[in-house]
C-alpha cells in the first residue's frame, strides 16, 4: 500500500522538483539563466531519491538568490588593500552588509520562533485560567457572628 | 560581471571544494560530483562555483557527450585554471603557515 502512495507521489514530487529548479533558473541573471538551468537538470539526474532530487531544486533556488544578489553587488568587495594584495578575503575580512540575505533569512527565523513561542504562552495561560478549580478561586467570606 | 575581480571569500566551504579540486588538478568535476564528494547541499555549492569562476580560479565548460547516445543531458565540468591553482596553493600554504598576530 505505502509502496503504492510512494509511486504515485513519486510524479508529482518530480514535477515540482522540475518547476522549481525552472523557477530558480529564471530567478538568476539572464546571462546565466539558461545556463545555470541546464546544469541544474543534469545535476538532478545524479540523485538517486525523489527527496534529495527535491533538496536539491531547494538549494538551487537559494542559490539562485545568492547569484542575484552578489550580481548586484558585481563585484565582491575588497576589505582592504592587504587582502586585495593576496587575492583573497578570509572570514575576518568579510564585509557585512546592514542587511545581508543571511542575516534576513536569520531575523525572520528568530522572530518566527518569538512569534510562535509568544503565542503558545498566551493560549497556554489562557487555558490554565479556565482549567482553574472553583476550589481555587477568591471568595469573600460572610463575617462570622460573635456571641 | 564587469571588470573581473580576482578576490574571492574564503569560507570554510570554499576551502573544503579547493581542497577536492587540489587532491587531482587536472580533473574536471560537475557540482553533483562535488556534492557527493564533500556533501555540501546546492544552495551553498553553486554560488561558490560560480565566484570561483568569475575570479579565475575556475573555467567550466560542458561535458562533449551526444545526450542522446548517452541517455542523459551533458554537464557543466570545472577545473582548476594555472591561477587558480597557484592560488588555491598560496591560501593552503598560509594555513598551514599559521596567521600572523
Amino acid at each position: 500500500m505505502s509502496q503504492r502512495n510512494q509511486q504515485s507521489t513519486q510524479p508529482e514530487l518530480d514535477g515540482m522538483t522540475h518547476w522549481l529548479i525552472h523557477h530558480a533558473a529564471r530567478r538568476a541573471p539572464e546571462s546565466l539563466s539558461s545556463r545555470l538551468e541546464e546544469e541544474w537538470l543534469a545535476d538532478l539526474g545524479s540523485r538517486p531519491s525523489p527527496l534529495s532530487r527535491l533538496r536539491l531544486a531547494v538549494g538551487c533556488c537559494w542559490a539562485a538568490m545568492v547569484i542575484v544578489s552578489e550580481y548586484q553587488r558585481s563585484r565582491v568587495p575588497a576589505a582592504s588593500p592587504v587582502a586585495a594584495a593576496r587575492g583573497y578575503i578570509t572570514l575576518a575580512d568579510r564585509h557585512f552588509d546592514y542587511l545581508s540575505l543571511r542575516s534576513g533569512t536569520l531575523f525572520l527565523i528568530i522572530g518566527l520562533h518569538a512569534a510562535l513561542f509568544c503565542g503558545l504562552i498566551t493560549t497556554l495561560s489562557h487555558a490554565h485560567e479556565l482549567a482553574a478549580p472553583p476550589n481555587l478561586q477568591n471568595h469573600v467570606l460572610a463575617p462570622v457572628p460573635t456571641t | 560581471m564587469g571588470k573581473k575581480d580576482t578576490n574571492v571569500r574564503m569560507s570554510l566551504q570554499t576551502l573544503r571544494i579547493l581542497e577536492i579540486f587540489l587532491e587531482n588538478p587536472t580533473v574536471q568535476l560537475a557540482g553533483a560530483d562535488v556534492h557527493q564528494r564533500c556533501g555540501i547541499a546546492s544552495g551553498t555549492l553553486y554560488p561558490i562555483l560560480l565566484r570561483l569562476e568569475s575570479a579565475g580560479w575556475f573555467v567550466s565548460q560542458w561535458e562533449s557527450i551526444d545526450p542522446s547516445s548517452e541517455g542523459r543531458p551533458r554537464r557543466r565540468l570545472y577545473r582548476l585554471t594555472s591561477a587558480g591553482l597557484r592560488r588555491a596553493s598560496e591560501v593552503f600554504a598560509s594555513f598551514n603557515r599559521g596567521v600572523p598576530a
